[in-house]
Formats: structure tokens, sequence, C-alpha cells
């Protein structure tokens, strides 16, 4: 089986089937697991589309996507799940819901019908929690949590998720100058230590050339794919901003 | 389930245990319990029908309430505010009001059917329009003008009405409870039991709608499906409701908050019993309030709840907490 996401001639958007608005273009996509990967591009180039589609949240236009060998739009929601975990920029919160319960609920692909917390689920969910350095926050209510610690809850989620790919959209949006260098050193080590495949959109080139392995580079309807010590000379890295770093 | 959570649900089935013997033994005649048949006609043909109206009518609604907030995630979602409840009653009104046509078919099975696909029609809207308004303030606005253009209607047919039918239709739309006879409950008692049953398989997808569409997806939630169920499931016994007790306000909507208030927590399956418990206790004593409040007069219950419920959504609303 290959791991890690692979994407062939695909094409990305959203809309129905007759009315179809195509945002990215002949994707061919190739990322190995034990990598943090970047995607990054302009505003309303695509990112999200491309997260959302490898995620299996928005069905590609055409084009083949495979996580981990298995095909994205073929593959039933919860198995897909046990493969994939997403952190979008969507703020939730409010219902009682704590930081734990959130975390918890990255265990739902292994839980029983009524989201029955075992000692097996509650234990990889306090690892995750663990992990992300939330202990004195787990039974804080989630709307109380800064945007910081919101973001690390998320992450948490979906470490509990348990899954080889983790795909994260602008997590770094918001969060001060500290908390965005915490967040990319921890997604590198999720990487390195745990043999995941990150994928993260972001607009921070600096924190991309100094963490990430590889970059996608979003632009002009089309992705590129580089290594981060080739991105300085790429035209389109420099296009989205790279050249005023 | 956490030991403060069985506490508190043991204290609120005490207050519905309450709550029913007070319905049943107490209010309007003084006659029951001395042994005699007119003792045992009223508890068993007229307390026990309203007693157990009640209890159905208070869970269902609350559920109803507790599904729709959970779907939107907005607590001030409801049956009544997203006008699931005026949709049941303007097609009632077509029923109990429109020409002499239709008012031989205008007996209970016609009023429950006329309901729920006013219910049904209602809600379908809403689900079609949410497809393109993703925002949940605006999407409850349009319920709200649903509900007010439902309303009209509702006054349009009341206006040209024969008065001895406006008058059955407007003491339906004050809400009552003892209305239903035992034949009734024969229907609507196992409706709600049954979708009330039908609920626990959509524990896991209350849960993870908390979340959001797009996480609850992500977690191997068919989202879409079990929203569609879940929205059948709310109009259907909001409808039945609607039916047998008329528009009843603000239980739908209040429970929910106030299950989330007393258990804080997220988990909905403790929900589901809180909001069972609550919703019925809550209608018995407005029940009993209506008809203990001014001596030999039975006040509309709709009235009681709208006393008691409007003010706790103010409140909250004020105090702005995130319930």
């Amino acid at each position: 089986m290959e791991h890690g996401i692979k994407i062939i001639n695909a094409q990305l958007g959203y809309g129905s089937q007759h009315d179809p608005v195509v945002v990215l273009n002949g994707l061919y996509i190739n990322i190995r697991p034990g990598q943090l990967t970047a995607i990054a591009g302009m505003n309303g180039t695509g990112k999200s589309t491309l997260l959302k589609s490898i995620a299996g949240l928005l069905p590609p236009l055409s084009g083949e996507l495979y996580v981990n060998g298995i095909p994205v739009s073929d593959t039933k929601k919860r198995e897909l799940a046990k493969e994939v975990a997403v952190v979008l920029t969507d703020k939730i919160g409010g219902f009682n819901l704590t930081c734990f319960d959130a975390v918890a609920a990255g265990q739902m692909p292994y839980t029983n019908a009524f989201h029955q917390i075992k000692e097996e689920n509650l234990k990889i969910i306090n690892e995750a929690i663990a992990t992300c350095k939330l202990e004195t926050h787990r039974h804080k209510a989630l709307h109380e949590l800064s945007d910081g610690l919101f973001q690390k809850t998320m992450i948490a989620r979906a470490l509990a998720q348990q899954t080889p790919l983790m795909l994260l959209d602008e997590p770094t949006a918001f969060l001060d100058y500290a908390s965005r260098h915490e967040l990319f050193i921890l997604l590198k080590n999720l990487a390195e230590q745990q043999n995941k495949c990150i994928l993260v959109s972001t607009h921070d080139l600096d924190l991309v050339l100094k963490y990430c392995d590889t970059i996608v580079v979003v632009h002009n309807g089309q992705a590129e794919f580089l290594q981060t010590d080739e991105a300085l000379k790429n035209d389109a890295f420099r296009a989205i901003g790279g050249k005023h770093l | 389930m956490r030991k403060n959570t069985l506490v508190k649900l043991l204290i609120l089935a005490v207050c519905t245990c309450v709550a029913i013997l007070l319905s049943l033994f107490y209010g309007g005649s003084e006659c029951i319990g001395n042994g005699s048949e007119a003792s045992a006609y009223i508890l068993y043909e007229i307390r026990l029908p309203k007693t157990l109206t009640a209890i159905v009518a208070g869970s269902a609604l609350a559920l109803a309430g507790l599904v729709l907030q959970t779907i939107f995630r907005n607590p001030l979602a409801g049956p009544y505010v997203l006008g699931i409840s005026s949709g049941a009653s303007v097609m009632v009104a077509l029923a109990l009001l429109a020409g002499t046509g239709l008012s031989f078919f205008a007996g209970r099975a016609f009023i429950v059917v006329a309901a729920v696909s006013g219910s049904l029609i209602v809600t379908a809207l809403i689900l079609a329009i949410s497809r393109k308004v993703s925002n949940n303030v605006i999407l409850l606005l349009i319920g709200l003008m649903i509900a007010q253009i439902c309303g009209a209607v509702e006054l349009a047919l009341e206006y040209f009405a024969d008065p001895g039918r406006l008058k059955t239709f407007v003491l339906w739309g004050m809400g009552s409870l003892s209305s239903t006879n035992n034949a009734d409950l024969f229907v609507f008692v196992p409706v709600v039991v049954l979708s009330a049953a039908a609920l626990l398989f959509y524990i896991k997808p209350l849960n993870a709608m908390l979340l959001g569409e797009d996480y609850a997806r992500s977690a191997g939630i068919h989202y879409s499906s079990s929203r569609f169920g879940l929205i059948l499931f709310s109009s259907l016994i909001t409808g039945v409701t609607t039916a047998f007790c008329g528009p009843l306000a603000f239980i739908g909507t209040a429970v929910p908050i106030l299950s989330r208030l007393i258990f804080k927590t997220s988990r909905q399956q403790v929900h589901v019993l809180g909001c069972m418990l609550i919703g019925s206790t809550l209608l018995l004593f407005a029940d009993f309030a209506s008809h203990s409040m001014i001596k030999n007069m039975v006040l509309p219950v709709n009235m009681i709840t709208t006393l008691i419920g409007a003010p706790i959504v103010i409140y909250l609303m004020f105090k702005n907490k995130y319930w």
C-alpha cells in the first residue's frame, strides 16, 4: 500500500455537476508520510478547497485522490475517518462543550453508537491532551479558551482520531508570534516522531521555510510541489509573497 | 454516566412524580379519592388521559427542540420559533375552517394528518433554505417570518370562517391538554414513544453535530442522512403533538436550554432523558397552574407556558452565556 497523499490529474472545486466552479486544475501531488508539508497561496486561491477535497469533505470534479493508497471518493466515511483527521477554521463552542469533549470527539470513529468513552478510548484521549499540553485546561469550556489553546484542542482532537494523515487549515491565524512557532514545532515533532503525513495551509511563509519539509504552492489555479530549500528560487513561491523574505 | 448526573436525573424524576400526583389528584373537583363512581370516572376518563397527554406532549416538544437546537447549533431554535408549529397550525386551520367540502373529513385523524403535513412542509422549506443560507441567525429569522406568514393565512381563514368552527379552532389554538381522550392516546403515545426510541439511533450523530457539519463528517458521521432523519423525527412529533394539544409555546425552546443549564454537559444522551423529564414536569405544572390559578376557571395552557418560557429565554439572552 502506498502511504501518504497521492493526487492524479485532479480538477478541484465546488458547485453542481452542471455548473461547476473550478478552483484548481491539473493537479499532481505526491506527499510521503513523516513530512510536514505547507500549502501556501494567496487568499481565495484554493488552499481550503485542496484540503477539504483530500479530506473527502468536497468531492473532486475529476481525477483521482488517494490517502494511504485508498481512494477518497469510494471509501466509507467511517473508514476514511480512520485515515484522515482535519483541523478547520470553524470556531466551535457553546452547548457545554469542553476541551475534553472536543478531543474525545476524535475517538468517534472507534466508539459505539452512544459514543461511550471506554477505558481504551480514554487512554488515547488523555495521551492526545498530554501531547498538546492541555492537562490543566481539559475541563474548561471551549469558548473560554484563548485562540492558541483552542487550536491546540482541535489538534489534540485530530490526534485522538489516530490517523496517519492530518490536514490543518490556517491553524496559525489569530495566534500571537510565539504561539505560531510553538504550533509549528508541535506539528513538526508529530510528523517526525509519529511518522504522520501533515499538511498545513498557512500565510506564514517565514515559518514555512523554517519548519516545513515540502511546500505546495497554490497559484493561478495550479499547484506546484516544491522542496523547501528550492522555494526561494521558485517563481510561484516568490509571486505569493516569497520575494519579500 | 457520572454519579452527579444520575442524582440530578433522580431528583427530576421525583419532581415528575410529584407533578403527576398533583395532576391526577388535585385541582378542579374535590371528589377524587372518595370511592364514588364519579370519582373513578374523573380519574380514569379525564385526569389520567390529561396527565398522560402532558407527559407525552412535554417530552415530545422538548425532544424536538433539543434535536433542532443541536442541528442548527443555536439555542434559540425550536419547533415554535422555527415556524414548524405554525405550519401545523395553518394546516389544521385549513382542515377546521375551510369550506364545507373539507369539513366532512374534519375528524381527529384528519387533523393529525393535516398537522403533521403542515409541520413537514415548513421543515422541508427551512431545510431547503438552510442549504442556501449558512448563517443560523438569518435562518432563525426566516423561520420567524414563515411563522408570521402562517399566522396571516390563519387570520384570513379565521376572518371568513363561520362562528361555530371559529370557536373550535380558537380554543384549539390556545393549547389544551384536556381535549385528548383515551382513544386518541392509543395513537399519540405510540407515535411519540416509537419516535423517541428511534432517536436513540441518532445519539452519536447528535453528539457529532455539536462540532458542526464538516467536523461531524470528518469523524465518519453520515451527516446528510442523519440530519434528514432527525428533522423528520422532530416534525413528526411536533405535528402529532400540535394536532392533539394545539400549538404549545416555548416548551420546545426553553426545556433544552434548562436541561443544559442543569446538567452542564454536552452529552446528548443525558439531555434526551433530561428533556423528557423537564418537559413533562413543566407541562404538568403549567396545566396544574392553568386549572388552579383562578377558582372554577381553566386558563389557556399556552398562556402559562409562554409566561414561564419567554422570561427564561429573555433572561438567558441577557446573560449571554454559551448554553
